[in-house]
Parts: C-alpha cells; structure tokens; sequence
C-alpha cells in the first residue's frame, strides 16, 4: 500500500447475480494526481466508479482512503472522509438557486447547531462567513458567480454541469471524483475545464474521472487506466496506454477521438 | 438574512388591537388561530422542510394533549412542566414511527404513516380505563397564575401567550431554515442522492426532522387541550389530518408564512362558512385541489412572485 | 365450531377488502397512483345502492348494478378531471390531489346524504343459513360468492382480453406501451373504471352487513391500503391473498382478543408487513 496513495482500491469486485460487473481490480489515486478511468461502454467503469464513491458496496476487495479501511462505506461517509463526486446525469437541487446549491455543499465542514444559530452566537456568525467564502470561491473558479440567484434548473446544460463541480468544490474535498464531466461540452468548454483541473491539481487536489472523450482524458491526466469486462487491462500515462496494443485491439472498430 | 422587518411591528400592532376591544369572541378564534398555526408549522417541517407525506401527524398532536392533561389530573404533575413532558413524549413516538417508516421511500411512507396514526387514534379509543375512551377527558385544569390574576383558559390571557409562543417558533423555523441543519433537511427533499454526496446522512437528518415536528406537535397539543380543556380522540382523527394538511398546502408548504396564512385562513373561513354546515368541508377540499393543481407554493408563492425569492 | 363461525365470517369480510383492494391496486400498477378517493367509490356505490332503492323503487339486485355502472361513469369522469392531466406531475401532487377529491366526495355525501347512519335492506341481509352450529346470513353468502366470481373474471380478464393484455402492458412498461400503439389515456379511464366499479360493487354488497355513513369511505380506503401493502402494490393475486388474510385475522382477532382491538389488528399487520418485506407478501415485480 502506498504510503502518498490518497485513495487506494486493492481487487475491488462487484458481482449482480450472475454477472461479474467489475473483476478484482487495483485502482490508486495520489494526492496532487489526476488520473483518468477509461473503457468501452459497458465496461464497468460507472459500476467501479460508484464503488468509489461509496454509493455501491463491493463484492469483494478492498478500499482506503488516505490509509483508513473504508470499504463498503455509504456516500455520505465517503464524503466525510473528503472526497466529492459528480454523477453522470446531471444531479443538482434543481428547485434551489445557484447560491443554495453551494452553500448546502459546505455541510461538511460546518460545526454550528441550531441553538448556536438560534442566539445568533460569535461562533456561528463567523462559520456563516467562512462557508459563504467558501461558496463564492467555488462559483469563481466555474465561473458562475453572475449566477448567482438564478434557479438551478433554468441554468442552461453546460452551466448546470458546471453548478455539479462547483458543488463538489464547495465540499472542499481531498478527492475528486468526476463522472463525465465532458459529456455535451463543445472544445472551447472542454479546454476551459482541463484548465479548472488542471488548477485543482495544482492546488494539491487529487482527481479522478470517467470519460470517453479523448482529447480531454490526452490533455488533462497524469495517468490512466483501461478497463474492459470489468477488468483492467492497461495503466500508463496517456501516450503509453494509447499505444498499448491491448487498447487498441478494444477499441478498434470505436471512434476513438471525440471531438 | 433578517427575521426582524418593519412590516412585521405594523403586523403584531394589527393581531393586539382585539386585546384593547375585548371581544371574546374574536379573541378566542384568534387564539385557535395561533394554536393551529404552531400544529401546522410542526407539520410543515415534516412536509415542507423534509419533504416528506405523512398522514399520521394527527396522532403526535392528541398524544401530547392526552399527555400533558392526564399528568396533570392523574399523577398531579405541576403544570408548567407537563406540556415539556407532553413534547417528550410524542418526540419519543415521533422517533419509534419516524425510525421505523423513514425506510421507505415512496408513497408507502403516507401509508404506513396514515397506519400508525390510525393505531393511536384505535389505541386511544379503547383504552377506556386511562383515556375514557370516545368520551374523552374534560374538565381539563387549566394554567394559571393566580397571584397575576392570569387565567390560561381565557382567551384575553391565552392569547397573548400564544402569540408570544408562535413568534418565537417562527423565528425558530426562520433560524432553521438559514441554518446548516435546516439546509441538511431541505438537501434531502431535493435530491437524496446528491444529499449523501456532500456528507449527509440522510436517514438520520430525516429522523432529526421528524421528531422535532412531533415534539412541537405535542407540546402545541398540551397548550391545546388546557385552553380548550375538553378534548377527545377525534383530535387524531383524519378530519384533524386533513385540516393540517390543507393549512399547510393552501399556506405554502415549506415556507415561513405559510401554515401560518393556512390556518388563518381555516380557522376564520371555517367559522364564516358556519351556516353551511357539511358544505364548509367542500369548499376547503376545492381549494386544496386548486392549490395543488393551480398554485403549487400555496397562498405565499402568490405575494412572493412579486419579490422574486427563491425556495 | 366458533373457530370455523368466525372463519367464515372472516372469509366473507375478507372478500370484500379483496374487491376493494384490487381496485386500488390496479389502478396503482396501470396508472402509477396511490388513490385516497379510493374508498369514496365505495361508499358511492352503497348510497346509490340505496337510494335507486329508496327512491326509484328498484330491487336490490337491479339498484346494485344500476350503482355499479353510475359509479363507474363517475370514476371515469373523475379520473378525467383529477388524474389524467396530473400524469406527469410528482406523485406527492398526485396523493394530495387524490384526497382533496376524498374530501370532496366525503363531505359532499355528508352535505347531501346527510350525517345520520342508513341501513340497507335487501333480501338477503335477515334470510340465515344454518349448518350445523355454523350460522351465515344469505348476504354474506352472496358476499362470497359474487366476489369469487368477479375475481375470477378480473383475472381471465386481465390474462387473456386484449384489453387486458393492454393493461399489463401499460403497467408494465409506459412509454413502451405507447410506443407500441397503445391509448394509455384510454387504457387508464378503462382501468379506472373497472376499479371504481368493483369498489362500488363491495360498497353495495358489504353496506348492507352493517350501516352506511358518508365517512365510511376513510375506513373502506385503510382497509384497502392495508391489503394492498401486504399483497403488494400493482398485484392482483397479492390483493386476494391479502384480503382474505386481513379478513380473517381480524375476524379470529377480534374474537379471541378482543373486539375492541379488531382494527388494530389491520394496522399492526401493515406495519410489520412494511418493515418485513415493504415490497409485499406475494408482489413478483411487477403483476399477477
């Protein structure tokens, strides 16, 4: 077990019934990594990634984070631990505006009870800046500050995604988990969030995502990995894996490049 | 932001004007008003702030008017403290059924809540020897501080009290929502998922809400059952379900004002449509449906358009 | 012999929270919705029953079928108005929909009918059957044996009727029903109807075992919840199963515990159904 893995997954299984869905996989994820999880559709790669993040229990094997045993730990733990996640179909609080949205992501770090809101203490007035801080930095780096007060749902389709990983930023989370976050974005949105990454990782945040458009996984990943059938079946960094023969074999026949 | 707004002094300036009048009548109906107001605010977290349909609310309110007024005229408990155990109480129901149907999700949820309250209501009615069964219990004593000359039975004295006790609930609920509980619950009514994806745990903030709603609907119904001092199971029967329910909804459920709007709108309208008899019933089941279909924020969301506020 | 008296009873009770229940719950697996109106068919279809006798001088077994048929147009009406332009909306607008439409029934019978408790006459309610120490009015009887049948048809109706197969089709699958040429708008009136009508029929069969009052619905629409929760929601062979075993239980229930506690018993069952298995006794998935 690495001693700088933040996250790390030894023969991680899921099983439904008969089908194996995912088949002892080791996956890791430094700090200060972006490491990027690709395969062809139904591979596994959400069933794993889910396994992650908690929302699923595994079969078998096991998980760590930052050295602890959380295996089979439920989302909200996972959380709590520090790690923050998107979902594939956008999930946002449609009804509440861009504000609530983040503002209910620093739950996390927030200690206040009721009876301190209550007499309106020192201590609770204080955190209530701290997280509003918190949340206007998280609209500043996606860029949605002018958002502001607009309702989460009436936010067009690239905006929403973006409200998603503000949301997980407003978490301020150790681990970033991102499930396409690319998927409907055009070039110009696609560059802009290999730059956000980019800027995450700097600041000594660990990510790792799912995604199938290849330009951003080439252009923002430290490291990815390959897994077809359930199994991984490449690791490298992007020019390595990309000329993995293995990898090739599965995706001959695929659109390889999305633009 | 503020709980505290100028348009609120012109408000509580208007509700103590009957004080200086003295018109019993009035100042009773304004008391079941803020009564019912605190019930269907208690109601409000469980539907409005959790998001959750429960049918079973009625019951916590009678267990904790049964509570508080067979402490007092069985086991003699002084009555400043029985309306705290009347609270207790129902929040210790309020856990068992919260506990166990907070599981389910779906429309189960008002099934099953629907069968608990019908339980109680059963319960109640048939354990003739501690409740006196449909007869019910009257003769409820009734607070008082008789070095004041304060007696707690008589709307001149009772309202004020109640009043006092609604502000501060309200100001409780205001906190509540701006608070990182308050958002925890609203966070589970509006994606469950995303919810446990920032760190809550859902089932556990669900049951925090739901037993605070049952306390505040108990101890509402302690202060109910000395006001009135007669009460009977019919305090947990559907047709007291359903009047919280439409107070809520018509209100504007998971609002401030709402329930407090819903109620007051109940309470009066009820009385006006007195002569109607069967057919007062009628019209509030209009409305709910309107609402329901036409107005989906309730009353509230009507004046709130022009503000442009959200949630 | 009092074990096999109240099993009886039990039976006939049970069958008709059976033609209750297996409304309620197919209009849950065709049209998606938890309906609280549910009972109020029932009680409708007791006061027609009622008063086609009363007033238009029918005799029972015309007045119960007259009712049955106007119960039904008033279901397909309802959902028109109620449900059908409500279909996309979250279920929590739905179920509160549906009991302001319970109030709505309820308390206009009460303004209408008035409060005071009616009593059903029929030719069968006082005729007795006596075997052996077993004593069983004719109206029971009738009871158990219309439900029996009607069960049976419900059934052979839904397994091999094209309409039927429509119906499972549209529960089963949506949009796929729709796709494949279905008039789902159609399919949901039809089922609506059916169920309403066979709320109606237990009204107008179980009115006359005991009185008729215009909140009668509130408790018709429990009883049906409860079946349905344990059989499971959207399956027809669980409301069966379900109703006869709530029947019974309370029937033996009340006897040997008490008669007090009777209802208890239905509500107790719920619970420990719902925290046991909360997708229901018998529910497969999805139906039959």
């Amino acid at each position: 077990m690495s001693k700088t893995a933040l996250l790390q997954a030894l023969k991680l299984s899921k099983r439904f019934g008969g089908l194996q869905a995912v088949q002892s996989v080791d996956l890791s994820v430094n700090v200060g990594e972006v490491v990027g999880l690709i395969g062809p559709n139904g591979a596994g790669k959400t069933t794993l990634f889910n396994m992650l993040a908690g929302s699923m229990a595994p079969s078998g094997g096991q998980l760590f984070f930052d050295g602890l045993d959380c295996t089979g730990a439920s989302a909200h733990q996972m959380a709590k631990l520090g790690l923050a996640r998107t979902f594939q179909i956008t999930s946002v609080f449609s009804a509440l505006s861009v504000w609530e949205n983040v503002l209910a992501a620093t739950y996390r770090h927030q200690q206040a009870s009721w009876m301190s809101a209550f007499f309106q203490t020192r201590g609770f007035r204080d955190e209530q800046v701290l997280m509003q801080h918190r949340a206007e930095e998280a609209l500043r780096q996606t860029q949605l500050l002018h958002r502001n007060r607009d309702t989460a749902h009436s936010l067009p389709y690239g905006e929403q995604r973006k409200l998603e990983i503000a949301i997980a930023l407003a978490c301020a989370p150790r681990l970033l988990l991102l499930d396409e976050p690319a998927a409907g974005m055009n070039p110009e949105e696609g560059a802009k969030l290999v730059q956000l990454i980019h800027r995450l990782r700097d600041q000594g945040m660990a990510v790792l995502l799912v995604e199938h458009h290849m330009r951003v996984v080439m252009g923002v990943c430290d490291r990815v990995v390959v897994i077809n059938s359930g199994e991984k079946i490449a690791e490298g960094s992007p020019q390595e894996v990309v000329q993995h023969p293995e990898v090739i074999r599965v995706y001959l026949g695929r659109e390889a490049v999305h633009a | 932001m503020s709980f505290f707004k100028p348009v609120q002094a012109l408000v509580l300036g208007v509700l103590l004007l009957p004080l200086a009048m003295g018109n019993d009548y009035v100042l009773h109906m304004l008391t079941l008003w803020a009564l019912y107001s605190l019930l269907a605010l208690s109601l409000n977290i469980v539907v409005g702030f959790l998001g959750e349909l429960s049918f079973g609310h009625a019951a916590f309110f009678g267990v904790g008017a049964y509570t508080s007024s067979l402490l007092v005229m069985q086991l003699h408990w002084p009555m400043w403290i029985t309306p705290l155990a009347a609270a207790a109480m129902a929040a210790l129901l309020g856990w068992l059924i919260g506990y166990v149907s907070l599981r389910i999700v779906g429309p189960q949820f008002a099934i099953l809540t629907l069968g608990f309250g019908a339980i109680v209501l059963t319960i109640t009615n048939y354990w003739v020897d501690v409740t006196r069964g449909p007869m019910g219990l009257s003769q409820i004593p009734a607070f008082s501080l008789p070095a004041l000359g304060l007696d707690f039975s008589h709307a001149i004295h009772m309202y004020p009290l109640a009043l006092l006790l609604l502000i501060v609930v309200l100001y409780g609920c205001h906190v509540l929502q701006h608070s990182r509980q308050g958002r925890a619950f609203i966070a589970t009514r509006e994606n469950r998922e995303l919810a446990a994806a920032i760190g809550i745990n859902v089932f556990r903030t669900k049951l925090i809400g739901f037993v605070v709603a049952t306390a505040l609907a108990g101890f509402t119904g302690a202060l109910y059952a000395h006001y009135l001092r007669v009460i009977t199971p019919d305090l947990m029967s559907l047709s007291y379900m359903s009047a919280m329910l439409i107070m809520v909804v018509i209100g504007g459920k998971g609002s401030l004002y709402g329930p407090v709007l819903g109620a007051l709108l109940y309470t009066f309208l009820l009385e006006a449509l007195r002569s109607s008899g069967a057919w007062r019933m009628v019209v509030f089941a209009a409305l709910l449906i309107a609402c329901v279909v036409f107005l989906p924020g309730g009353l509230v969301s009507l004046w709130r358009r022009r503000q442009g506020a959200i949630a | 012999m009092l074990f096999l008296q109240q099993l009886l009873n039990g039976l006939a009770n049970g069958m008709g929270y059976v033609l209750i229940a297996v409304g309620l719950t197919l209009v849950f697996g065709v049209l998606r919705i938890v309906n609280f109106a549910h009972g109020e068919f029932y009680m409708l279809g007791a006061y027609a029953t009622y008063y086609a006798m009363a007033l238009a001088g029918l005799s029972y077994l015309p007045a119960l079928l007259l009712s049955t048929v106007l119960v039904a147009g008033l279901g397909v009406l309802a959902n028109y108005f109620f449900f059908a332009p409500l279909q996309k909306e979250h279920e929590f607008t739905i179920l509160l929909s549906s009991l302001g439409l319970a109030l709505l029934l309820a308390h206009s019978a009460e303004a209408i009918f008035g409060a005071d408790p009616k009593y059903l006459d029929t030719p069968f309610s006082d005729a007795i059957l006596d075997w052996g120490n077993i004593t069983v009015t004719q109206q029971r009887l009738l009871i158990m044996g219309v439900a029996t049948l009607l069960i049976l048809l419900v059934y052979a109706f839904i397994r091999y009727t094209r309409m039927g197969q429509m119906m499972q089709a549209t529960a089963q699958h949506p949009e796929g029903a729709a796709l494949t040429g279905i008039n789902t708008r159609f399919v949901h009136g039809y089922t609506f109807a059916l169920a309403c009508a066979l709320a109606a029929l237990s009204g107008a069969l179980v009115g006359p075992t005991t009185m008729l009052f215009p909140t009668v619905g509130d408790w018709a629409v429990l009883k049906g919840f409860i079946v349905v929760v344990m059989g499971g929601l959207g399956s027809v062979t669980g409301a069966l199963l379900g109703g006869l075993i709530l029947g019974v239980a309370e029937a033996l229930g009340g006897s040997y515990i008490s008669m007090g506690f009777k209802d208890a018993i239905g509500y107790a069952i719920i619970i420990a159904v719902l925290l046991w298995r909360p997708q229901g006794l018998f529910n497969a998935g999805a139906q039959r």
